[in-house]
């Protein structure tokens, strides 16, 4: 099957998206013919019950992982026809990702971290940008610090500068708040938001938190690798309405 | 909890090949050496037991002092054989020369010359049985124009020799020609001829042209069927005149085994002294492995303990898994060892040492030995990691990061246990290399010993200071590379014990070769200094073989004019020297003498007379001693001491002068003449000569015309005959280190293993780095100079080490041998640039495994 790409704005894209895992018997299709697509400066949030295909949106979208069939487009770019090392070099420039935890390098300090796709570029970057993202972080002095020294959520908001500072053309983010506590996560979700209504910047993000969800722009709910439904200007209770409707 | 052991051997099977592999390596080399060795000593006993059958009794003349493998065996009167042959019990007796340097020259006019063992010329006797030679082709020469060679030199491609042709041969009464009638083979046909070359003639003409007119060297005789063996010897006995013996051939067996014992005995020593080098590396190698592995099994251990294992089952079930790696490394290296074995045969094989064919004999003891070893260094090795894993608590897995021992303690504990290792290992190395020892074997032992408690100590202590010198070492790399070199050199630094434990076998395998070049440049540069200050002679004539050159040597270039030439006879003395009254004892000395023509020696040699003269020097009773063994014996000019020879023979000697000057003689010296009154020599060792034309071409092309008489011998220039014992002392050093490169090869080895394992280890690192947009190639870059610079900080480490060790040993090295300390500074410099190569190489695996590594494999949850 082959789709034509239609001209968009969109900073991300899926095309009839789907990921089958195994094969035979134990083939699990996780994404099942997506089509979905992410504004330029809009801040999307994803949800879904616990093996909905949230996470496999987000890898094979940010180029981690490649889609059995269909088309992912970060910008006009289709991932399907690029190389490894292109894959490599698109996540690189132009996509920016949050994990749960684990997202630094416990060997760099904090600014290091920061600025680690630049360097691997080779780049300086865009200076006066990257002293926006850093001074936005709250982090100050202790920029030098190893991540081991810092606490939970100082470390995602690095992350989040980190995916920032390189002004890619999005940004996947899967339950950044999963892993701190309530507080921490709306200062991460506080970020976020800022870096999207200030910078311009398009994030995309997974939670399974109403609260969180409600910081995005539009809600997109996945159930068994479909999306069944969406929701614009969320606000928590919304959420919850639609997430009680959905039987997760 | 045996099962646990077990599956997890089999769960990370590369990992535990690699960590068996360490082991393998040394096991085979225990094996090769020890089965090489049996190998060699049955084929020779084989071969003694076959030259002596059908002799029941060697006669022959008996030596006053040392052992017949360094002396040649005093002649016996030929009419001795009629009287032995008399003796009652005796069936028949005949007589026997075996002379060495004797020399054939083939068709192409190429003298036959081996690497050591003798080129002997001797007499086939009538009787089969009681000759030590077989006929193959051709029959026996009869004359004084007919000689026959062994079969081994006959066969040899690179030689050009056929039955009927007539061949030079150099004898010690001069070179002559004979008709090739026949080719022998020494012992039996099955026999190989132990390298050695013989070449043959019938019993009056062997008398003649070997210089043994009426006379032999060795008498065989059988005793009738059924007499009694220790009678009739008894009774032989009877009719010998003093200074000669009988021995029987059980004795002659034992003799001949001893005699090839003194070379398989070190041969043997020196392949396991390298293999416990091997191991002794493998076992820092190993262990930290385990440290690894188990660190990486922490949450997995901590549930046993929680679900109730005791610490005892944990700690068993470690070392039953080092037990299982240690048996099955025993048996491949087992494998392995008897494959080195063939091949160390081929290579002595294709050196020209013919050795005998004979099977590898695989004994108990060496399946004893592997098994021990392999077992028992394995073991070991993971005996400390196992007490930590029995240690690991039923929580522990619970605790943030538990599996990693990043910052791990390195405290004062560490310092202190280090300390004081180091300075036992320093101070028994000292000991062995200044104090007095009797003997070699303690001395090493203390040397060994001290060396590997000092490397313990220093690998004990080197966490404490890896971080902060590897990331000084490996500071460009963040320059030249801004982010994968960044990352390496973090990556190097950030877990000092786990590079410590790495970097150690690299530095012990370098710490060994460059003291090996240090002392091996000193002994060049001391041998340099010294040849040129104690040599004035324009040329050197040597000789391959044992025996030497023939003395007429020398006096054929005296007497054509060109040149005053000095031979070099060197030979065992017994030196007696009355006390004094501070030490009334006598002291007997067994040493080597130097036998010269005095009146010339200023001609070729300086000898730097330091007390006396050689003024007015008296060759019948005149002696030379060298200045520093005159004051330790308390001697100086007019002393007199009593020389004893082989022969039996004695004089008395005066000392004249002592000198300073050494170089290749030793530190006693006497006149030719005195030498010509009680020994038998025909040869010199060496010949110096100093020319009488002026013109270096012309001089040489003179000399050369001589030396047309003696094929054998080789005519070279100062500074050839210089470069040429350079040249050998290379090939021995270049041989050591090829052999120390064993241990090398283990460290890149170890490297692998550490580097797969943080690779693993750090899975979710790699998966976030690539997840962020590093290249694959990037992150082979990484990880390569990740290595490199846990590389170079064992290398320098080793340099450093060795280098102190090397200048330690050349200072202790006395000052004969050397005098001048001297580093090899390029060459250092370029084992640190190999060593680095080294662990690049070290890392291609492990970088190709990073670089495929599934980015989202890396970065899922556990
Ligand atoms: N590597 C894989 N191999 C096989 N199946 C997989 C793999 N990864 C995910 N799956 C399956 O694909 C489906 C979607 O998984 P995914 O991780 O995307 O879910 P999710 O929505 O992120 O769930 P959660 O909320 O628990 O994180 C699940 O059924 C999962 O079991
Ligand atoms: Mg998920």
């Amino acid at each position: 099957m082959s789709v034509a790409a239609p001209p968009t704005h969109a900073a991300a894209q899926a095309v009839a998206a789907t990921k089958i895992y195994g094969s035979g018997d134990t083939a699990v299709r996780a994404l099942d013919a997506i089509d979905v697509s992410f504004e330029q400066g809009r801040f999307t949030a994803i949800m879904g019950p616990s093996g909905s295909g949230k996470s496999t949106l987000m890898h094979c979208m940010a180029g981690l992982d490649r889609v059995t069939d269909g088309q992912v487009l970060i910008g006009e770019t289709d991932l399907s026809s690029l190389s490894e090392r292109d894959l490599t070099l698109l996540r690189r420039d132009n996509v920016g990702f949050v994990f749960q935890a684990y997202n630094l390098i416990p060997t760099l300090n904090a600014i290091e971290n920061i600025m680690l796709p630049m360097d691997l570029a080779g780049s300086k970057g865009d200076t006066a940008w990257i002293d926006e993202v850093v001074g936005a972080t709250g982090l100050g002095d202790r920029l030098k610090h190893r991540p081991s020294e810092l606490s939970g959520g100082q470390q995602q908001r690095v992350a989040v500068a980190r995916a920032l500072a390189g002004k890619p053309q999005v940004i996947f983010a899967d339950e950044p708040t999963g892993n701190v506590d309530l507080n921490t996560g709306a200062e991460i979700l506080g970020f976020i938001r800022n870096a999207v209504d200030e910078m311009g910047q398009t994030v995309v993000m997974v939670t399974h938190d109403a609260v969180a969800a409600s910081f995005a722009d539009r809600v997109v709910f996945l159930v068994d690798g479909k999306i069944v439904d969406e929701l614009a200007d969320p606000t928590p209770e919304r959420i919850r309405a639609h997430m009680n409707q959905l039987g997760a | 909890m045996l099962r646990l052991g077990i599956k997890s051997l089999l769960a990370h099977k590369v990992r535990f090949a690699l960590t068996a592999s360490t082991i393998i390596i040394g096991v085979a080399f225990v094996v090769a050496a020890f089965v090489t060795a049996d190998s060699l000593r049955s084929g020779f006993d084989e071969l003694a037991e076959d030259i002596n059958t059908g002799t029941d009794y060697t006669v022959r003349g008996e030596l006053s002092f040392g052992d017949i493998t360094e002396a040649v065996a005093p002649a016996v009167p030929a009419d001795l054989v009629d009287d032995i042959a008399a003796v009652e019990g005796v069936e028949i007796a005949a007589g026997g020369l075996f002379v060495d340097g004797v020399i054939p020259v083939d068709g192409n006019g190429e003298a036959v010359t081996t690497f050591g063992p003798p080129t002997a010329g001797s007499n086939w006797l009538e009787d089969e049985s009681l000759s030590q030679f077989y006929l193959i082709d051709g029959r026996w020469p009869v004359g004084v124009g007919e000689f026959a060679i062994d079969v081994t030199t006959y066969g040899d491609d690179s030689y050009d020799f056929e039955l009927g042709g007539t061949y030079l041969v150099v004898t010690p009464t001069g070179p002559r020609e004979f008709t090739l009638t026949g080719t022998a083979q020494f012992g039996f046909p099955e026999n190989a001829g132990v390298g050695a070359i013989f070449s043959l003639f019938d019993t009056p003409t062997a008398q003649e042209v070997l210089g043994y007119p009426g006379e032999f060297n060795q008498i065989a005789a059988r005793a009738e069927a059924g007499a009694d063996i220790d009678e009739v010897r008894s009774r032989i006995e009877a009719v010998l005149p003093d200074g000669v013996e009988v021995i029987t051939a059980d004795d002659a067996v034992e003799e001949f085994s001893d005699a090839t014992e003194t070379f398989i005995g070190p041969f043997q020593t020196i392949l396991l002294v390298f293999a416990f080098i091997v191991l002794f590396v493998s076992t820092f190698i190993i262990s930290n492995t385990f440290n690894i592995v188990l660190g990486q099994r922490v949450r997995e251990l901590s549930l046993l303990r929680a679900v109730g294992a005791t610490p005892q089952q944990v700690r068993r079930s470690v070392l039953t898994e080092s037990a299982i790696i240690g048996v099955v490394a025993s048996v491949v290296g087992l494998g392995l060892g008897m494959l080195g074995a063939l091949g160390l045969k081929a290579l002595f094989n294709t050196l020209g040492a013919s050795l005998p064919e004979g099977s590898l004999p695989l004994t108990l003891r060496t399946v004893a030995w592997a098994v021990v070893v392999g077992v028992g260094f394995t073991v070991v090795a993971s005996l400390v990691p196992a007490i930590k894993a029995s240690r690991i608590t039923p929580v522990a897995g619970l605790a943030e990061g538990a599996g990693s021992d990043e910052g791990a303690s390195l405290g004062w504990k560490r310092l202190a246990s280090g300390g004081l290792l180091l300075a036992i290992g320093l101070v028994l190395t000292g000991l062995g290399l200044f104090a007095d020892f009797d003997g070699a074997t303690p001395q090493l032992s203390t040397l060994g010993a001290g060396a590997a408690i000092t490397f313990v100590a220093v690998s004990i202590l080197s966490p404490l200071v890896a971080r902060s010198v590897v990331s000084l070492l490996a500071r460009p790399l963040a320059w030249i590379m801004p982010i994968s070199g960044r990352l390496a050199r973090a990556n190097a630094a950030r877990n000092p014990r786990r590079t410590s434990a790495t970097a150690v076998a690299l530095t012990i395998g370098l710490a060994l070769v460059t003291m090996v070049s240090i002392v091996g440049q000193s002994l060049k540069v001391s041998f340099v200094d010294r040849f040129a200050s104690a040599i004035n002679a324009d040329f050197v004539v040597s000789v391959n073989t044992q025996a030497g050159l023939p003395k007429t040597l020398s006096s054929d270039i005296r007497a054509a004019g060109i040149g005053t030439p000095v031979g070099f006879d060197f030979d065992l003395v017994q030196i007696e020297i009355d006390g004094d009254n501070s030490q009334p004892a006598t002291t007997v000395i067994e040493t080597t003498l130097t036998a010269a023509r005095i009146s010339d020696l200023d001609a070729v040699v300086n000898l730097d007379v330091s007390q006396g003269s050689l003024e007015g020097f008296d060759p019948g009773t005149g002696l030379l001693i060298h200045s520093d063994v005159a004051a330790d014996e308390g001697l100086a000019p007019g002393d007199s001491v009593d020389l004893t020879f082989v022969s039996g023979d004695r004089v008395t000697a005066t000392v004249a002068a002592t000198f300073e000057g050494t170089a290749f003689w030793s530190n006693w010296i006497i006149d030719s003449a005195l030498y010509e009154q009680v020994a038998t020599s025909a040869f010199d060792d060496i010949v110096l000569v100093r020319a009488a034309i002026d013109d270096p071409e012309a001089a040489r092309a003179a000399i050369d015309g001589v030396m047309a008489d003696y094929p054998q011998a080789q005519l070279e220039d100062r500074q050839e005959f210089q470069d040429s014992v350079e040249s050998n002392l290379n090939t021995v050093l270049v041989l050591v280190n090829v052999f120390l490169g064993f241990a090398l090869l283990i460290a890149l080895v170890g490297i692998v293993n550490t580097l797969t394992l943080s690779v693993f280890e750090r899975i979710r690192e790699i998966g976030l780095l690539r997840a962020v947009g590093m290249t694959r190639r990037q992150m082979r870059r990484m990880i390569r100079w990740e290595a490199a610079a846990v590389a170079l900080y064992g290398a320098v480490v080793g340099v450093v080490l060795g280098g102190m060790f090397g200048i330690a040993t050349a200072v202790a090295i006395p000052d004969d041998i050397i005098d001048t300390v001297s580093i090899p500074a390029a060459q250092l410099v370029i084992f640190l640039v190999v060593s680095v190569v080294f662990g690049l190489i070290a890392a291609l695996f492990p970088a190709f495994r990073a670089s495929r590594m599934n980015v989202l494999d890396a970065i899922a949850d556990e």
